[in-house]
């Protein structure tokens, strides 16, 4: 039994990675998929395709498909927008906390705080983050009380800060979006061995030339990663920005627009609007995953 | 001999980006605990009233509240049945894709990854469309909201478990237990869950934190979740609601951080002890 | 590692056991649903009864309108079937499944309570308190079929359209039809409009002392960075009827919100508008110091702001008078149509009156309780005045339809991407 138990597994990595050689691809060990296929299907694409079909009927038809993307071009740039520039800070900050965390050595529960406090923060938003900051940063504000009676420069008094605009959602983002890259890269910089560390001061290199020869790159696939995962996230954010500032012109305020409401009659736009908003990121998810892979490399050996 | 980590300032810059994220991430903390617990509205607020009409009334009230307990116990119970399903899911086919099949592993990996492209409020609106026409029944249990959690968990648990079973050689644990003639069942319970014990326990937080903070659909379905009752209590109480989030945040996360301080695996010492032992001096000869 | 091989264990054991103390509740639920389907009350009778008191003549335009009837046979036409009602109602599960009633709107927490106690043994749940009105629809929807599916709604009257055409309603003529003018309820019985208010500006004069007083006021300076709106009035009613309001007060009609939307540009360009919405959350913390809103939201509000240390100032402006009215039904094939009933009875009652005027909001049967004698001074203390409610004259569908395209089209490009 145990002899062909080897065999078996065996067979199976030789399948896997032989050269075809005009055979028929084996079918039968994706059956084992079957219920996490099955799954999926049932409980995220039925769903999916219950919002695609509302796009396409009723009053919706391929015409207004496309008309609606005219027709909210700057709510799609605005997302984009806060999308680009808060996954790129996060990028920037989420891997130096998660280096700081994964390689510091005191206090001893420094990285289990970091990675809790985050696996927590990812998941937070809506009108509560919006109230923790309208609390800090807001025209009544702790942070701005201070700045104002201690340093006497009112905030609000200038034109470019505001909680409620372009910057200040980039801010609150940040409360959620830094934590989702240290989740992500904490795993990504244990595999950073000390040995290189030490071996990139042997061969006489700096601190710079380290990160530059031997962590970005490692750390890169990792990064971008990142980057990508936390561009989706920020497009699909609602009800943080909806909280900030009711007329955000940002896609998920404006399906919100169309789902629910006092005013007006529902049509097929919003779900032409969320459909347009899966494929944008399902493009950006593409780009993830190709990146994912090459970041395998550096983990498990 | 090792220059690296021997300068006093080796440790500066790391230590400077974390004093500057705790400052960011506890200040607004700071400013909202003394919103919901001040009775001092922020015009009034100076050096003179620092001290003034704190209370811990308005959390202390959320506990009375009819709705509280019944929510709290929902969502645990729904918690608890996510990471059940979840696990029985995942480690399997994670499994099966490192050992039979891991041509799949790009394919599985973007499946589940596909749950950020559906962003929440579009999926709410999806079940309500399509299960509302087709399943109606679907709808009326408590449990209807576990395999959307599942789902909307997925990029986070498939990713934990995945990195552990990439950690440990498994191709050689399965074989070796298999030549020693466990039958799978054994080679699950005895040799591969106690190494992947940290990745699942990982999986397992994530999957709880996701529960703890979804929302949308919880309303869609009209289910009172402990999140939908924050929320709700928020609304009518915004003292009271903001105190009972804060204890939340805070609550959930010591939890996490002593859960995990508990079960940190020897392989996760080793690491440290290895990452101390670089950064410390060399004895003097 | 052993431990968590128990663990896993245990968890697996626990769930098991939760899963059955689930399965309890859902199967009570279930069961309750069942044995209840078979009792109704045909709605016939009811309408019947009312029906016999000659509906009095009455201007339709302006509100409060003058009712003429004898309050003999109201009183003596309601009591007997609302006993019969009730009865049903506790027969029929003695619980009315509620959605979108905030505490703080229109003195609902009062109103909730009242019918509790006036009809001792029937609940009234409130499900998603905040719901709007498109959202209370969608659970119409979602949960049909449900013991949780609401039996009775509050919407706004677009809304209500949408309702009827979806057959969502099921006609209902209280026992005190007579007494309701005509514009505020629907001629067939779908809804009724137990309450209205107009828009009015509310200030918290902590941080802005000087508290303004009509629309024109809003223009000035010193109110930069506090003004708020309640919502954006492409989705929200309470918006859309601010927008109206000041459209009214700068040359505006009912037919014609441009100078409203105009106005608000304005506002925003000189920064004195700030996109935050008005909600509990965000006046206690101070961040909408002003705020426009109904003005049966302000009572509710008020006492959580002092509470919270600030001071209040509430003023109607009498530039820009704008009532709007919310309307109720019952909802057709709903678990508890009797009890759904009952409930309806009981916000257009005396009761119910009484609780709306407590809250700032008109109640649909003021001159009938008025000539009642059933209001004191006190009670219209809430109230905005009389002479600025005789000014009130409400949109029909087709101009608030016309009104919502051209906010949708304007707007966005004039003040909210300005």
């Amino acid at each position: 039994m145990t002899v062909t138990d080897i065999a078996t597994t065996i067979d199976g990595d030789r399948a896997a990675s032989a050269v075809p050689v005009a055979r028929r691809p084996a079918l039968r060990p994706w059956a084992g998929l079957l219920p996490f296929g099955a799954f999926l299907f049932l409980f995220l694409l039925l769903p999916t395709y219950g919002i695609v079909e509302k796009a396409f009927t009723g009053d919706g038809s391929p015409e207004t498909f496309f008309q609606t993307f005219q027709d909210e071009r700057k709510a799609f740039v605005g997302s984009v927008k806060v999308s680009l520039v808060t996954a790129a800070l996060g990028v920037v900050f989420g891997t130096a906390i998660a280096y700081a965390a994964a390689t510091a050595t005191r206090p001893r529960w420094l990285r289990s705080v970091v990675s809790a406090f985050s696996g927590v923060a990812a998941n937070m938003g809506g009108v509560v983050l919006a109230f923790l900051f309208f609390t800090l940063l807001g025209r009544q504000g702790l942070g701005t009380k201070i700045v104002r009676e201690g340093l006497g420069y009112d905030l609000y008094k200038t034109d470019w800060f505001d909680i409620t605009s372009f910057w200040g959602w980039v801010t609150v983002y940040m409360y959620f979006q830094i934590p989702l890259m240290v989740l992500i890269t904490l795993p990504a910089v244990d595999g950073l061995r000390p040995a290189w560390r030490e071996a990139s001061a042997n061969l006489g290199g700096t601190t710079w030339t380290y990160w530059r020869r031997v962590g970005l790159p490692v750390l890169a696939p990792s990064m971008l990663g990142g980057f990508l995962l936390m561009f989706a996230n920020a497009f699909s954010a609602y009800a943080t920005v909806y909280a900030l500032n009711n007329q955000a012109n940002v896609v998920p305020v404006k399906i919100s627009f169309g789902l629910s409401g006092d005013v007006g009659v529902r049509s097929s736009t919003p779900y032409a609007l969320a459909t347009w908003m899966i494929i944008v990121i399902a493009l950006a998810m593409g780009g993830y995953l190709l990146l994912r892979k090459r970041a395998e490399r550096w983990h498990a050996s | 001999m090792s220059q690296v980590g021997r300068h006093r300032f080796a440790r500066l810059g790391p230590n400077l980006v974390l004093i500057g994220a705790a400052i960011f991430f506890i200040a607004p903390i700071l400013s909202t605990a003394r919103q919901a617990l001040q009775k001092v509205p922020m015009p009034l607020f100076t050096w003179g009233t620092l001290f003034d009409k704190w209370s811990l009334a308005g959390l202390t009230a959320v506990f009375d509240e009819d709705l509280f307990w019944p929510a709290l116990w929902l969502t645990l119970k729904l918690a608890i049945a996510t990471v059940l399903i979840t696990l029985t899911l995942l480690v399997p086919t994670a499994l099966y894709v490192h050992l039979r099949l891991p041509r799949a592993r790009p394919l599985v990996e973007f499946l589940t990854v596909l749950p950020y492209v559906v962003p929440p409020i579009a999926l709410a609106a999806g079940v309500a469309a399509f299960y509302r026409a087709n399943a109606r029944w679907l709808f009326s249990s408590q449990w209807a909201l576990v395999p959307f959690y599942v789902i909307m968990a997925l990029p986070f648990t498939y990713r934990s478990i995945d990195a552990g079973l990439n950690a440990i050689d498994v191709r050689t644990l399965v074989d070796a237990s298999r030549n020693l003639g466990a039958g799978w069942l054994t080679t699950l319970r005895r040799v591969l869950l106690p190494n992947l014990a940290s990745s699942i326990l990982s999986a397992s937080f994530l999957t709880t934190t996701v529960v703890l903070g979804e929302f949308t659909i919880a309303v869609t379905l009209n289910k009172q979740t402990f999140p939908v009752f924050s929320f709700q209590y928020f609304g009518r109480n915004p003292q009271g609601g903001i105190a009972l989030a804060l204890l939340t945040l805070l609550g959930t996360t010591a939890l996490l951080a002593v859960l995990s301080l508990l079960t940190r695996t020897k392989a996760q010492r080793a690491a440290r002890q290895k990452i101390r032992m670089a950064a410390a001096p060399l004895p003097i000869p | 590692m052993r431990h968590v091989n128990k663990t896993i264990a245990g968890l697996a054991v626990l769930s098991l056991v939760l899963a059955a103390c689930g399965d309890d509740d859902d199967d009570d639920a279930a069961t309750t649903a069942t044995t209840e389907a078979p009792a109704t009350e045909a709605p016939g009778t009811t309408a019947a009864a009312a029906t016999t008191a000659a509906p009095a003549t009455e201007a339709p335009e302006t509100v409060p309108a003058e009712v003429t009837e004898a309050p003999g046979t109201t009183a003596a036409g309601g009591g007997g079937d609302l006993d019969a009602l009730y009865q049903a109602c506790l027969d029929n599960g003695a619980q009315v499944n509620l959605i979108a009633l905030p505490d703080e709107w229109a003195n609902y927490k009062g109103i909730l309570e009242s019918f509790r106690e006036k009809y001792p043994g029937v609940e009234n749940p409130v499900q998603n308190p905040n719901a709007s009105s498109q959202e209370e629809l969608d659970a119409i929807v979602n949960l049909s079929g449900q013991p949780d599916m609401p039996d009775a709604i509050d919407v706004s009257p677009a809304k209500a359209q949408e309702a009827i055409a979806q057959g969502f309603f099921e006609p209902y003529v209280t026992s005190v039809d007579a007494e309701i003018p005509d514009n505020l309820k629907d001629p067939d019985g779908h809804w009724v409009a137990a309450y209205y208010g107009i828009i009015a500006i509310g200030t918290n004069t902590t941080i802005v002392p000087n508290a303004p007083q009509t629309f024109a006021d809003l223009r000035k300076p010193e109110y930069e960075g506090v003004v708020a709106l309640n919502g954006d009035p492409r989705t929200s009613g309470s918006a859309f009827a601010g927008v109206m309001a000041a459209s009214i007060a700068n040359g505006g009609s009912p037919d014609d919100i441009m100078p409203g939307i105009e106005f608000f540009a304005e506002l925003k360009e000189i920064g004195n508008l700030i996109p935050t919405s008005v909600d509990q959350a965000t006046v206690i913390s101070g961040e909408t110091p002003i705020a426009i809103d109904w003005s049966y939201n302000w009572p509710g509000l008020r006492g959580q702001i002092e509470d919270a240390g600030y001071t209040v100032e509430i003023h109607f402006p009498s530039d820009g008078v704008y009532g709007g009215y919310y309307s109720q039904g019952v909802v057709a094939d709903s678990p508890h149509p009797d009890c759904a009933k009952l409930w309806i009875e009981h916000i257009v009652s005396n009761e119910g009156a009484l609780g709306y005027l407590e809250g700032g909001a008109m109640p649909a049967r003021f001159a009938a309780l008025e000539e009642a004698g059933a209001i004191d001074e006190a009670s219209l203390a809430e109230l905005p005045p009389a002479d600025l409610l005789s000014q009130v004259s409400f949109l029909t569908d087709e101009q608030v339809a016309a009104a919502t395209a051209v906010l949708e089209e304007n707007w966005g490009p004039m003040v909210a991407d300005a």
